[in-house]
């Protein structure tokens, strides 16, 4: 908060751009170059998606939940299906829960190389974030080749998945994993070894373990703190129970966890190479058998409008763990209520906390710590409250702002 | 309210098991558990132990005995409360979860439901305790005009600000939305 008057500015970031799913405003309050305290305002674009929802019956709803993300769209569905199937004791065949922890792993990929990679770019590191964004397209090349799509791919349904796998769908994975084994180190060793991203990174926007159970942080933003808490391993769903998943924390690979942006970036690029892992497990296990628990949709939104009662389903998506809550009434086609909580929701809380005691410069990189989402910071207002001068400050000022510190720092 | 300091994530003494702590729960409400249900599938660690989510209603009075209960079994993680407008009483449910670090297939959910009734809309506030549930209380504020005793900040989070806020988007009786607040995009 202000100390004395006309030593702090008040920053607010944002409002956000129309594509995200959650946009979110963060009023800074600085003195100087040090940020004092900070306030969060989410909410400029509220779509109304649950509500939306109460007008639809639970397949209609599968395609509302994947546009909720742009990124972690599966990871929406496979939840939402989930909270479906618990409460209507729905068994979804071995089949298909390999093909969604498949589809869950690739998307996992995807989301981590591209924040990583932006990471790299909002620090000014530029060719680490042209190889990040070049290693992207391969999980996207073969995302579009099982499902046919980049970003929505549609093979969730109700009791299993819309898609089968083939051999020719082996053969992209195999491709992928061997392509990432060959080339992902080649982008990250240079960024874990670089004395200027250590600058940059290390013991900035700081998650304390105790802070980050308090504040309920999730995800890579959690693990980064150093507790190894992760759904696939503490309440395995899908096909997760047969591939002994151990969460990935900072300390394994650094000797230490200190909460920062460097360990939230170790956590995301090691999980990669975990998910690799899972993949090849994936591949070795499927088993032969069915697609889904009632291929015929009229006979299961019949059986749907049946059931009575409340299901609750968290999965592990790449930003955290990603919550759905549903109320089903029997004799009504449409769902009752219906309740997202996606990752950011938890995270975002923890920002004033990371915020505490920063620079502005490093402001961008906190924010994006927490989720890939530097778009957020479209527009900046900066106001002056003693003089009650206002100047807005374009996104592109604010990230040369943050590159600046890291040249100053090359030449010093 | 006192603060709570049981940070048992790192400093757990013992796990429970699902059926552990749905005994324990149990005895703890006595004949306030006014229901209980169980979502569960069988541990493929420990043959025949059954995992899942547990689902609980108690009364208003008890609930924050319930949550100081559950933190003497681990800090409980909050993911979120999920509401539901059941015409004479407002329900919400309170996600919890025990146990997310302790290891594989230890995680317990543990759903808290409460009815209120529309004439005293009111939860005591979990933010001294949980400071994480900041905008789960404030949007069941602004959506169903629960109000919070003890949460700090009441202001709006999603609903923009020059919303009128005798209107609650998810009540479905005269206070919910009118065809006027929605806007049709095509």
């Amino acid at each position: 908060m202000a100390t004395e008057k006309g030593t702090t500015y008040t920053i607010p970031i944002g409002p956000v751009h129309v594509g995200l799913k959650e946009p979110i405003t963060a009023w800074l309050n600085v003195d100087g170059e040090r940020i004092v305290d900070a306030t969060i305002r989410p909410g400029a674009i509220h779509r109304g998606i649950e509500l939306m929802a109460q007008k639809r019956n639970p397949i209609q709803v599968i395609y509302l939940a994947e546009r909720i993300c742009g990124i972690c769209s599966f990871s929406h569905i496979t939840a939402f299906v989930e909270a479906v199937e618990k409460v209507a004791k729905i068994e979804v065949p071995r089949r298909a829960q390999y093909i969604r922890s498949m589809v869950l792993e690739l998307e996992r990929i995807h989301s981590h190389i591209l924040w990583a990679g932006v990471a790299c770019y909002t620090i000014g590191f530029d060719s680490a974030f042209h190889l990040g964004m070049e290693l992207r397209e391969k999980v996207m090349d073969t995302l579009e080749a099982f499902t046919g799509n980049r970003v929505n791919y549609g093979v969730g349904t109700i009791g299993g998945v819309r898609r089968d796998f083939t051999s020719k769908t082996a053969k992209a994975i195999r491709e992928l994993i061997v392509y990432y084994r060959e080339h992902f180190h080649v982008f990250t060793d240079p960024v874990y070894d670089d004395p200027i991203v250590a600058a940059r990174m290390r013991d900035v926007g700081v998650l304390t373990a105790d802070d980050a159970v308090r504040y309920v942080a999730l995800g890579p933003t959690v693990r980064g703190s150093g507790l190894r808490t992760d759904i696939r391993c503490a309440q395995p769903y899908e096909a997760y129970a047969d591939f002994d998943v151990k969460p990935v924390v900072p300390q394994d690979y650094f000797g230490e966890a200190r909460g920062d942006v460097f360990d939230r970036f170790v956590v995301r690029t090691m999980e990669v190479l975990q998910s690799l892992e899972i993949l090849e497990m994936i591949l070795e296990g499927i088993p032969e058998g069915d697609l889904v628990w009632e291929p015929k949709i009229p006979k299961l939104l019949s059986y749907l409008k049946n059931v009575e009662g409340q299901g609750m389903s968290c999965i592990e998506a790449p930003r955290g763990d990603d919550t759905h809550a549903i109320y089903l009434t029997k004799g009504e086609e449409n769902i009752t209520s219906w309740s997202v909580r996606a990752p950011t929701y938890s995270n975002a809380v923890s920002w004033p906390v990371m915020f505490r005691n920063q620079e502005l410069a490093d402001a961008p990189l906190i924010i994006n710590s927490v989720d890939p989402c530097i778009s957020c910071m479209e527009r900046i207002m900066v106001t002056d409250s003693a003089r009650g001068v206002e100047k807005v400050v374009e996104k592109r000022t604010l990230t040369e702002l943050c590159r600046e510190k890291t040249r100053r720092m090359m030449q010093g | 309210m006192k603060e709570n300091t049981t940070l048992a994530v790192t400093s757990l003494s013992e796990v429970l098991s699902f059926p552990e702590v749905k005994t324990a729960l149990q005895e703890f409400l006595g004949e306030d558990l006014l229901s209980l249900e169980e979502y569960t599938r069988v541990s493929k660690a420990q043959d025949c132990v059954p995992l899942g989510d547990l689902w609980i209603e108690v009364p208003r009075s008890r609930f924050m005995e319930v949550v100081e209960f559950l933190g003497t079994l681990d800090f409980p993680h909050f993911h979120v409360i999920s509401g539901n407008d059941e015409g004479e009483k407002v329900m919400l449910s309170y996600h919890f979860s025990l146990y997310r670090a302790a290891g594989f297939e230890t995680q317990i959910g543990v759903s808290v439901k409460v009815r209120l009734s529309k004439d005293m809309l009111s939860m005591p506030s979990l933010w001294p305790m949980i400071p994480g549930v900041e905008y789960s209380e404030r949007e069941i504020l602004e959506l169903y005009g629960v109000d919070f005793v003890g949460l700090e900040n009441k202001n709006l989070v999603f609903l923009p600000e020059d919303w009128d806020r005798s209107v609650f988007p998810k009540r479905r009786d005269e206070t919910g939305l009118k065809p006027e607040h929605i806007r049709k995009l095509s």
